[in-house]
């Protein structure tokens, strides 16, 4: 009772704690997104002081841009890469889990790559695909594949050595967190169905993965809304093309607003962007109740 | 452990050691490459003789990194102790203390995670203009400096310190302020650290950004810089992997040194801001 009397008169200090953190994000970030989202009925130009309000011209226009189009179907194929990262990260996992020596060693080998993200693992990867002389094709030519892929070189193949670059990048991530599911899951628990005759595929497909389902389903939301975020890899590697194959929409708003500026058109496309995400964190919220097995 | 997962242990390991060994062959080769003579690029895994002369082509003459490492090292130290203390603070008053509209601010919080950063490009764009720090490293610092992960993930640790240990200092007459940096900060070292080595990684990795907000070659940070030497000696592949090499190697130094904090973290919270 004395307490919380006391709580009550200090009731200013959580501001005090609260309002620093507050005010830059309210400066950086929620003022920045209120703003974004007026522009999208403006035809704002930078380097155009003239600007004037034209409703949902920017959404008609969307709607009816091929390269919006192109860009959603190159996010989808960018987007493989999350559930492909999954199934390989439980594997790599559900395997370190059991008996291996060298369990340490192991995990940071598989971890690696994602702590050291950013341009200059693009690079490096750049030229492991090189399409002439590059080790990548050297070994598919090697083991008798006549006419390999050009990779980033050829705009039907870009996106998919895009998605392998991916998948290498977010497995240790994903593995990570399926090693602290799995760990929760009780011994008693497999011995008793290992007792009662179940093979290891059983085990595995009917046993364990519904078991980490919830792991696998939050995996599978955040996975798809930091794919859809970023852009910094395809940027790096292949600047959007070649021939546009790999302008994914984040990469699109990226494009239109810094390389033609036209700012308004590019927030509508940012905003189409946020629809999405949003979409997907409502699947969240619903899914985990119904799809989700605890 | 019985005698059959002893003997299937060992096959095993070497199969998963194999595939490991697929994760690191882009170092290897990498680190291999930068020190190889370009009449070797692409012919031999491994240099015939160590050639250093590529590594010293990028620390000296035209394309010295020295100047992209301090300005990625000023930026990322003070955006991380800048975020780490104000996260800390924010953290700290979402999980102890109460006051009006604090559950709601934090909705607010929450849900300013799911706008992707290109909805907020062009107006920062337009806004650090106007403050006359566009072309700056305060573009890229000072929203560093708030970051909403960070008062996610400590607010999470902070709420698991046992009530008892607060509220004892309270009946003595200590204040928030007192407990926040006499008992709190001290208790939570490990998530400090997490979050430090996270964010600084983050922040060393950051090209998005610099991106959009930087010009001038001397502002430039290492992704920037690795892009420009990339740009101008697009077959230097030696001098590329050399780059790098330099890029990448103080991130598997911290790798190395923090792979305790940095698992933990990641384990314990899913969540990217």
């Amino acid at each position: 009772m004395k307490r919380r009397g006391w709580v009550q008169r200090q009731g200013w200090v959580g501001y005090a704690f609260v309002l620093p953190n507050m005010l830059g994000i309210l400066i950086f970030l929620i003022l920045p997104a209120l703003f974004s989202f007026g522009l999208m009925f403006t035809d704002y130009q930078f380097s155009n002081p003239r600007w004037s309000f034209t409703g949902l011209d920017n959404l008609r226009r969307l709607f009816g841009d091929d390269n919006f189009y192109d860009s959603l179907k190159h996010t989808g194929i960018f987007l493989l890469s999350v559930p492909a990262a999954l199934v390989l990260a439980f594997l790599v996992a559900l395997v370190l889990n059991r008996s291996v020596y060298l369990k340490g060693l192991l995990r940071g080998m598989f971890f690696l790559p994602y702590i050291s993200s950013g341009v200059a693992v693009a690079f490096v990867w750049m030229l492991l695909f090189q399409p002439s002389h590059g080790p990548i094709n050297e070994a598919l030519r090697w083991l008798g594949v006549v006419s390999p892929p050009g990779w980033f070189a050829d705009s039907g193949s870009a996106m998919y050595a895009i998605d392998v670059v991916q998948v290498w990048f977010m497995l240790g991530y994903n593995m990570i967190i399926y090693l602290a599911a799995l760990q929760e899951v009780s011994a008693e628990q497999l011995e008793a169905a290992r007792i009662d005759g179940a093979s290891t595929r059983t085990i595995t497909w009917r046993i364990l993965w519904p078991l980490v389902s919830p792991t696998t389903f939050l995996l599978l939301i955040t996975g798809l809304i930091m794919t859809m975020k970023s852009f910094a890899l395809i940027q790096a590697i292949t600047q959007g093309g070649p021939s546009g194959s790999t302008t994914i929409l984040s990469l699109f708003v990226y494009k239109t607003a810094f390389s033609y500026y036209e700012m308004g058109y590019a927030s509508t496309i940012s905003w189409f962007l946020f629809a999405c995400i949003f979409a997907i964190t409502l699947i969240q919220w619903i899914g985990q109740k119904r799809w989700v097995h605890y | 452990m019985n005698e059959g997962t002893m003997k299937s242990k060992l096959p095993i390991t070497v199969v998963m050691l194999v595939a490991g060994a697929f994760m690191i062959v882009p170092f290897l080769w990498m680190i291999s490459t930068s020190l190889q003579t370009p009449a070797e690029v692409f012919k031999q895994w491994l240099p015939s003789k160590l050639d250093w002369s590529s590594h010293r082509r990028i620390w000296t003459g035209n394309y010295n990194f020295l100047p992209y490492y301090l300005n990625s090292l000023k930026i990322a130290v003070i955006g991380t102790a800048g975020a780490l203390f104000l996260s800390a603070l924010a953290a700290y008053g979402f999980a102890r203390t109460e006051f009006k509209g604090r559950n709601a601010m934090f909705l607010v919080y929450l849900s300013m995670m799911m706008i992707p950063p290109q909805v907020i490009f062009v107006p920062k764009f337009i806004l650090f203009n106007w403050l006359h720090i566009y072309n700056t490293h305060w573009a890229l610092i000072l929203p560093a400096m708030f970051s909403i992960f960070g008062v996610f993930m400590l607010r999470q640790f902070f709420m698991g310190i046992p009530r008892e240990i607060t509220e004892s200092a309270f009946l003595d007459g200590a204040g928030h302020f007192t407990i926040f940096f006499r008992l709190v900060l001290p208790l939570a070292k490990p998530a400090l650290a997490t979050f430090a080595i996270i964010d600084f990684s983050w922040q060393w990795n950051d090209y998005e950004n610099a991106l959009v907000f930087l010009q001038s070659p001397k502002l430039y940070t290492i992704p920037l810089g690795l892009q420009n030497f990339i740009l101008e000696n697009n077959v230097d592949y030696n001098g590329m992997m050399a780059a790098s090499s330099a890029a990448i190697i103080p991130m598997i130094v911290i790798f190395l040194l923090g792979q305790k904090y940095i698992i933990q973290g990641i384990s314990s919270s899913a969540v990217k801001g």
